[in-house]
């Protein structure tokens, strides 16, 4: 038969494998619509290249699960923060749902804000602290030197003084 | 499984953990997995989204890979000729004309090959 040429042909096999041509592609699909052997073969196809995959599988170390774990909370997390910013923005505009889209798009390129991570936080307070204890000891040198020259300028008065 | 097949590409256990970590956080990330897809498509899915995601590492280092012996399982059933085709058709996605061209032989006969090491694969394990 026509259709078990076709299976037999690794048209199929080029397909699951992911190098097919768009053409190829295409036909495929059009067989898998119109024959019911082929998608049988297909699919079944798709399995053992899982199965395949399997056997040919490594066990991830200790942790890794956990890494991705973490990997995938931040984006959750973080797309989590973007929605919550940009809620109010949706809200106020119910009338137009097909536009949200859109408008958040020209709100993120008109956007003149920048997003900074919660870290630099403490990293501005301690700049600022420092930047007070630096203009403080300036002042406090500056008036003891002051000083200082005041009583260097009176010595030598005085010693010129005695001098005569 | 896909740490397997990653592997297979990378060739190097730790830098594979890194890219198995990077792969699934992005691919959750930029793949929307609609609830009528099979668990067979989102593997085949994922498999072609981490080869995309390999491109630049495997342009690199095919020539190099395609000489090695991978031992792993069933791939160890394959001759050499099948083993070269298979390999750099699944971890690289080398496409039949490529591979027609590197190798010098005709299109039909990587077809072929290709067919007739996925088949062996297949019996080996009972299918």
């Amino acid at each position: 038969m026509e259709i078990n040429k076709i299976i037999e042909s690794g048209l199929m096999e080029t397909y699951v494998m992911g190098i097919a041509t768009e053409e190829e592609v295409k036909k495929v699909l059009s067989l898998k619509k119109e024959y019911p052997a082929f998608k049988d073969a297909l699919e079944q196809l798709e399995y053992d290249m899982e199965l395949l995959a399997q056997s040919m599988g490594i066990e991830p170390p200790a942790g890794t699960l956990a890494k991705i774990e973490h990997g995938i909370n931040e984006i959750q997390r973080q797309n989590q923060s973007v929605q919550t910013a940009f809620n109010p923005e949706y809200s106020s505009d119910k009338t137009q749902p097909d536009n949200r889209q859109e408008k958040y798009i020209e709100v993120e390129s008109e956007s003149n804000q920048m997003h900074v991570n919660k870290a630099w936080k403490w990293v501005f307070i301690a700049v600022f602290v420092l930047g007070k204890i630096f203009l403080a000891c300036a002042i406090y040198f500056y008036l003891e030197n002051r000083q200082v020259k005041e009583q260097i300028k009176e010595l030598k008065i005085e010693i010129k003084q005695k001098i005569r | 499984m896909l740490l397997g097949y990653i592997n297979g590409i990378v060739q190097d256990p730790k830098k594979s953990e890194d890219h198995l970590i990077a792969i699934l956080t992005s691919f959750v990330k930029d793949v929307v997995v609609l609830p009528e897809k099979s668990r067979l498509n989102i593997w085949l899915e994922l498999r072609q989204y981490a080869q995309s995601k390999l491109t630049l590492y495997t342009a690199k280092s095919h020539q190099s890979n395609l000489d090695q012996s991978i031992h792993n399982g069933k791939l160890d059933l394959l001759d050499d000729l099948q083993k070269k085709i298979f390999c750099a058709v699944y971890y690289h996605g080398k496409s039949i004309q490529y591979l027609a061209a590197t190798i010098g032989c005709d299109e039909s006969e990587i077809r072929n090959q290709l067919k007739l090491s996925i088949d062996k694969m297949r019996r080996a394990s009972g299918n």
